[in-house]
């Protein structure tokens, strides 16, 4: 098996007020391993806990109870960053400073010698597909740019794990396709992606495993394949058929003792799953939906 | 110049003032383990909490250990870049503005430009470099927060400790650049606003009766609101007497049959004296020693006053007195308060003498008389050459100094009038220093103030939100300048009681000598206030003294600012800077910025 | 839950500010052309002539400061007096001065603090420094600094009062006043183009003080001003220009020129309309008239009264008394009880006849001729007694007589015989001394002769009595007798009468601080006489 990279052990946080009252009990008791290599999906609709989660592996947040390792350390260890690259949900750059600058800046963060810092700055700018704006302010931005600036930045150390807050939101159809292809990229360089995002498809697409997410609680985790396999349903797809044909088939089912459920365009098992999740655990809080893998 | 306090010599102030850092220091560490460790324990145990606190501090050394140059000098080239973008140019224009319409708004009539210009400019850089370094160390680091381009940084192996350090560094970056500029801008104003001449009213020129020489005198035009009068040598050249501390040199070119006559640029108005000053002790009418000579019974007590035509002595004593410093004699400067205790003579001062004593043997030169001036300063210079009282030749220094002391014994002649004196009042203008250089000088201790407000807006803005921030700065900035002021209202020196009781008082329209009704609610009152007024005084002694950073008046008054005093405001501001940045690195590290 | 609480605290929130907008706009209300005077701040302005192009003088520097301190006006003045203060105790006089210098540009149409201020600069830091010089600069400085506030406030007749009766009272009363009335003279940068000769403090302030009478003529409304003391200053300082010049040596033409210019303008001032308390006009030089009337009126209803009447209604009067009151009046004052007093006073009242009683018991054709003699006599007499109290007030009988009197070529020259006698003694000429004294003596006994109320006048016995001292000791050295009966001895008799019982031997102790002790400008420049 491969090595833990990213660990939590009962991960719990509250937000607190001012006053220390209670106020929101974010994410409860999270357990999580995700191992080199892989691309991990966290999954939930907003306000699930899913960036709460990020922001604690990232040490931007303190746990309230359990612990949150990355690469075995604790996450509040600033160390760790060094093997780190992170795209927040927006992206969080300085406005007045031009592509090469924010680049140059970050790659000093890192320590890095200069002619690394430009050798790597230029390579990722290329791969961005920066190179024509690379001298504007990033003010001027569209939020397409600044997005692809903005893994840019998180990319400038060549990390070993990549956090990916929401890497699509605000992405047109062929940046999100090629965003998931740079993810896709970065698992055949070997490294650990963690992301989360409330786009099913993405997740779909590009995940090993995943984990869903809903009011703080883990409902759901396993590789994204076994997950979608329901056991006692198939789905048929089929092109070219007549109407014979598929009365043919529906009584082979019959005769099988079995039912016809649909037979026209399938939905996106994922979603359907997510949301029976969701209503389940509106239904009965605090039930982990289904015990399995 | 009023000499509030002695002057420090470093040499003896550094070591105690490192003592006194490194024990605040450890007290403050010792608080803070405590503080944190009781805080962790009670949210995650005894065990628990240790640990948290065991980890803190092997952090915090392994940050320490950590630190990186480049890292600092990349965020203070941020906060740079963030500055130039606030716009912190137009702190620069507003600077350009208030001297273009300086000329305006100062009192043209003053009867000492040189000290009002140059107050003004320097006290004007103050303010506006002060306010500067305010808006842009308390805003940045929480506009970061809140805008969360921290979230990059912070994910980043960057430590808590550079993040303040890398913005103090480029604020103050920012501030150094600015003042240099102003002090650059303010310097020519100076000089250009002050320089200035005059024409010799030639219808007033007139031979000097009775005058061996053949002199002769008249007055100068009117210019900057004032005018000399003059005396010209047979020889053609001569000079003004001094008016508002500077005089011309006068030269008179002829011409065929016409002479004309040529002012030239003002002389000893930016100057920076280097004073040696002596101890002061008393006399009284009996003769008896005393430390203050009489109070005049003025509400400030910095002169102390000595009868005429009594006992009564005003003593300085100098040290270091030696023929290779002073190779030509002593040069006195003095000014010395009048106190008449009835009118006299109008048209004439009040006289006074000098006598110049050997403090071991007792030998004394016989008496230099002199008129008091009042306000003004008055130049007396004992040559090595003097007589005692019965005429016999003395040696200044042979003879009047041993050990390298002197004393300058003062009295005042006229019965019933009072001659009043501080130890300030009367110095050797051992030499001059360059005026530049002072003037540069009193930019560094501007200097040192804009770093710490600079250091403290960054450790405000750690854990508190910007506006807040500003806020908590502001009220730093006022409490180390008006220092002296809460600690006199603390201790009951200043009337009208703390904010309570004044408030109550404004309220009832009370005047501050009256006594407060006696009673339940008085009591409250006063307990309120001490609380809170020993509050302010703790606050208040943690705070900078801002003052004790201002060198305007020394460059003001034309006195050269001590070296040592630059040492000692450089020193205790790094002790500042040190402090601020090490709490601010303790709530940066401990607090979740992503809330 | 939450969002309801939000709502409602939103609705407070709202109804707070209608509820602050309602009394603002009433406030602010502007003034219509239809004749609506607007709210109470519009109606306050026009009243004070408080717009901006009104008051004087817009100063760019002045509202720069202003912008500046971004609407905290307010508190940057509250800082700038503290800090004038702490320069004040610390005696920075540069500090100060510029610092008040930026107060006044802060308010710049504060009067009260250019009238502080300026009186702050000319009193009380002159007399910190100890060379006269120095003093007479910052004199002049604070009248300069009130100068300056006219240029802000130009119908302001308090900026130019003041500015009058420093540059009069302060140079010319101080303790330093030759000194200071010598610098004035020498001073060319103050009086600018103005001829040496018209360089006296008291024709310069004049000049000033007139300057505010004109503001008032043009309707500026005299602000916490008595109208008396106000009119009765520039004739004042002719009064004391004529004084000055016999005390500086100089008599003949000029000084009789300037004693009748003097009783010119008192009269002048006389004939001046002048509002009381009672809301009646009156004029200080009417009295004698409405005397006169009085008079007139009361010998017209006399002649009317038939014999008897007046005591007849006394008579009735009494009569008509209740036992009580009888009892009271009739008891000898000192044995009455303390109800029996006051009860006696309004009895006393009560008794008396008053015109209007005996015009009114006046029957047949005369009486409507002796009810308006009653009342005319009434009326006139009210009026006399007002104008009497305001004529006491600014001391007007004695100036108009001084004025009458020193023109006198006989006052002229004891005046000047004194003075040259004073001069003399001063100089040791004993001869010379004597001559003077003798003939002044003589002359002095012509004035006194010819206005006997000489003698009551204080400021007169007083020099004479110095100068007779003078004499005396002069007869002594040159061994003669003083000699009996004194020509003047009427003169001495005045003065001892005045101080009273004497002070035993000995000077008067030394007192005083060394300040100053010119008197201050709300004080009646006319109480200094008797």
């Amino acid at each position: 098996m491969a090595e833990v990279i990213v660990e939590t052990r009962n991960l719990s946080k509250v937000y607190r007020d001012f006053w220390g009252r209670q106020k929101v009990r974010a994410l409860k008791a999270l357990d999580l391993e995700i191992r080199q290599g892989e691309i991990f999906g966290l999954l939930g609709p907003n306000g699930s806990g899913k960036t709460t989660t990020i922001k604690l592996l990232l040490g931007l947040l303190f746990p309230t109870s359990g612990q949150a390792l990355v690469f075995g350390r604790d996450a509040t260890d600033v160390s760790k960053n060094e093997r780190l690259g992170y795209l927040p949900e927006e992206s969080y750059l300085y406005r007045f400073l031009n592509a090469e600058e924010t680049l140059d800046f970050y790659g000093r963060l890192f320590d890095m010698p200069t002619a690394v810092r430009k050798k790597r700055s230029a390579e990722l700018i290329d791969l961005v597909g920066l190179n024509l704006a690379k001298r504007r302010q990033l003010k001027e931005y569209s939020k397409g740019m600044a997005r692809r600036l903005g893994l840019a930045q998180a990319l400038i150390n060549d990390p070993e794990l990549i956090m990916l807050d929401e890497p699509t939101s605000g992405l047109d159809p062929i940046g999100t396709r090629e965003m998931k292809d740079l993810i896709l990229k970065l698992k055949a360089q070997g490294k650990t992606v963690l992301m989360c995002s409330h786009l099913l498809a993405d997740v779909q697409d590009v995940c090993d495993r995943i984990a869903i997410l809903h009011q703080g609680e883990l409902k759901e985790l396993g590789r994204v394949d076994s997950l979608l396999k329901v056991r006692d349903e198939t789905q048929i797809r089929a092109k070219g058929l007549s109407e014979s044909a598929q009365a043919e088939i529906r009584s082979v089912i019959e005769r099988h003792h079995g039912s016809v459920l649909t037979m026209d365009n399938p939905t996106t098992t994922l979603e359907e799953l997510f949301l029976s999740i969701v209503r389940d655990s509106e239904a009965r809080p605090g039930r982990r939906a289904k015990q399995d893998n | 110049m009023v000499l509030d306090s002695d002057p420090v010599a470093f040499s003896n102030w550094i070591v105690p003032a490192l003592l006194s850092f490194l024990t605040s220091a450890a007290t403050l560490c010792a608080v803070a383990l405590v503080g944190g460790y009781l805080i962790s324990a009670f949210r995650y145990g005894p065990v628990g909490g240790g640990d948290v606190i065991y980890r803190m501090v092997l952090g915090g050394v392994r940050d320490l250990i950590a630190l990186s140059p480049r890292r600092i000098l990349a965020l203070a080239w941020l906060a740079v870049q963030e500055s130039l973008r606030r716009r912190v140019l137009v702190g620069f224009g507003i600077f350009l503005l208030i001297l273009l319409f300086a000329g305006w708004f100062l009192d043209t009539q003053s009867n000492d430009p040189a000290t009002l210009y140059l107050s003004f400019v320097l006290t004007a850089t103050t303010y506006l470099v002060l306010l500067i370094a305010l808006f842009l160390s308390a805003f940045s680091l929480p506009a970061d927060i809140k805008n969360h381009t921290i979230y990059t940084i912070v994910t980043k192996p960057v430590r808590s400790g550079e993040i303040v350090l890398g913005r103090i560094v480029g604020f103050a970056v920012i501030g150094t650049v600015l003042l240099a500029v102003m002090g650059l801008f303010s310097y020519v104003f100076v000089i250009r606003v002050l320089n200035h001449t005059h024409e010799v009213d030639v219808a007033s020129l007139r031979p000097v009766p009775n005058d061996p020489n053949g002199d002769r005198a008249g007055r100068t035009s009117l210019a900057q609101n004032h005018r000399h009068t003059l005396k010209i040598g047979p020889d053609g050249t001569g000079s003004t007497d001094m008016v508002q501390g500077h005089f011309h040199e006068v030269t008179a070119q002829e011409s065929g049959d016409k002479t004309t006559y040529v002012v030239g640029p003002p002389q000893g108005l930016l100057t920076a004296r280097v004073p040696a000053y002596g101890d002061l002790r008393f006399k009284d009418r009996a003769g008896k020693a005393s430390d203050r000579g009489i109070s005049v019974g003025k509400e400030w007590k910095y002169h102390s006053y000595v009868e005429g035509a009594t006992l009564a002595k005003a003593i300085w004593t100098f040290s270091d007195i030696t023929p290779e410093r002073f190779p030509d004699g002593l040069p006195v400067e003095m000014t010395i308060r009048v106190f008449r205790s009835y009118k006299g003579d109008i048209e004439k001062g009040i006289r006074g003498s000098l006598v110049l004593k050997n403090p071991r043997t007792g030998r004394a030169s016989d008496e230099k008389f002199f008129i008091a001036k009042d306000f003004y300063i008055d130049f007396l210079k004992i040559p090595r050459n003097l007589t005692d009282p019965t005429g016999k030749p003395l040696d200044l220094f042979d003879d009047l100094v041993s050990d390298g002391q002197v004393e300058v014994w003062m009295q005042c002649l006229d019965a019933s009038q009072y001659l009043g004196v501080a130890k300030g009042d009367l110095y050797l203008r051992s030499r001059d220093a360059s005026f530049t250089l002072n003037f540069i000088k009193s930019y560094l201790g501007i200097w040192v103030q804009m770093l710490l407000v600079t250091s403290l807006g960054v450790m405000f803005s750690t854990f508190l939100s910007g506006p807040v921030a500003m806020m908590a700065t502001l009220a730093s900035l006022v409490l180390g300048f008006k220092a002296q002021f809460v600690l006199g209202v603390a201790k009951g020196a200043i009337e009208g009681g703390g904010p309570v009781e004044s408030f109550i008082r404004i309220v009832k329209q009370q005047n501050v000598t009256t006594q407060l009704e006696p009673g339940l609610t008085t009591t409250v009152v006063k307990w309120a206030d001490s609380v809170f007024m020993s509050f302010m005084t703790a606050i208040t002694g943690l705070l900078p003294n801002f003052n004790q950073f201002s060198n305007v008046s020394y460059v003001a008054h034309g006195f050269d600012i001590p070296p040592d005093a630059v040492l000692v405001q450089v020193f205790s501001a790094a002790g500042y800077v040190i402090a601020a940045l090490a709490i601010g690195y303790l709530f940066l590290r401990t607090r979740e910025v992503a809330r | 839950m939450n969002q309801r609480q939000r709502f409602i605290r939103k609705i407070a929130y709202a109804c707070a500010i209608a509820a602050l907008l309602l009394p603002l706009s009433w406030l602010s209300q502007p003034a219509t052309q239809d004749g609506s005077k607007g709210g109470l701040l519009s109606r306050m302005r026009q009243e004070y002539s408080l717009s901006q192009a009104d008051l004087g003088e817009i100063d760019p520097a002045s509202e720069t400061i202003k912008l500046a301190t971004l609407g905290m006006r307010g508190v940057a003045a509250n800082i700038l007096w503290e800090k004038a203060h702490e320069y004040h105790k610390e005696e920075d006089w540069a500090g100060l001065s510029a610092t008040l210098e930026q107060i006044a540009r802060l308010q710049p149409n504060f009067v009260s603090v250019w009238v502080f201020q300026g009186w702050n600069l000319s009193y009380n830091i002159s007399v910190e420094f100890d060379d006269y010089h120095d003093r007479y600069h910052w004199v002049i400085r604070g009248i300069n600094f009130l100068k300056e506030g006219t240029q802000y406030n130009r119908d302001e007749p308090r900026l130019l009062t003041d500015i009058g009766w420093t540059i009069a009272h302060k140079i010319g009363r101080a303790d330093e006043h030759v000194q200071y009335r010598r610098l004035f003279r020498d001073d060319d940068e103050f009086n600018g183009s103005l001829p040496r000769s018209q360089r006296d403090n008291w024709l310069v302030g004049r000049e000033e003080l007139l300057k505010a009478e004109r503001i008032v003529a043009r309707g500026t409304p005299l602000k916490g001003k008595s109208p008396l003391l106000f009119y009765s200053r520039p004739p004042m300082c002719l009064v004391n220009y004529a004084q000055t010049m016999e005390e500086e040596g100089t008599f003949g033409e000029v000084a009789k020129n300037a004693w009748k210019k003097a009783g010119d303008s008192w009269v002048e001032f006389s004939n001046r309309d002048l509002p009381t308390q009672y809301n009646v006009l009156i004029r200080l030089s009417e009295k004698e008239a409405y005397s006169k009337k009085a008079d007139e009126a009361k010998a017209e209803l006399d002649r009317l009264t038939p014999p008897g009447l007046s005591d007849k209604i006394a008579a009735e009067k009494r009569a008509a008394l209740s036992d009580e009151e009888r009892e009271a009046y009739d008891t000898p004052a000192e044995r009455r009880t303390k109800e029996q007093t006051n009860l006696a006073a309004a009895v006393g009242e009560k008794l008396m006849v008053h015109a209007i009683d005996i015009a009114d018991r006046i029957t047949g054709d005369d009486h409507a001729a002796a009810f308006k003699a009653a009342e005319d006599g009434g009326q006139a007499d009210a009026m006399a007694r007002a104008i009497d109290i305001e004529r006491d007030i600014v001391n007007y009988n004695f100036w108009m007589l001084k004025c009458q009197i020193e023109p006198d070529d006989d006052t002229l020259g004891a005046r000047k015989a004194m003075f040259d006698g004073d001069r003399a003694f001063s100089l040791g000429r004993l001869e010379e001394c004597f001559k003077a004294y003798d003939e002044g003596l003589k002359l002095w006994r012509k004035t006194i002769d010819k206005y006997p109320s000489l003698l009551k006048d204080t400021e007169v016995t007083e020099d004479l009595v110095i100068s007779i001292g003078h004499y005396r000791s002069i007869l002594h050295q040159m061994d003669r007798q003083f000699p009996t009966p004194f020509v003047l001895q009427d003169v001495l008799d005045a003065d001892a009468l005045q101080k009273g019982p004497q002070l035993p031997a000995g000077e008067a102790p030394a007192t005083g601080t060394g300040k100053d002790s010119a008197g201050a400008p709300e004080n009646d420049p006319a109480k200094a006489a008797p």
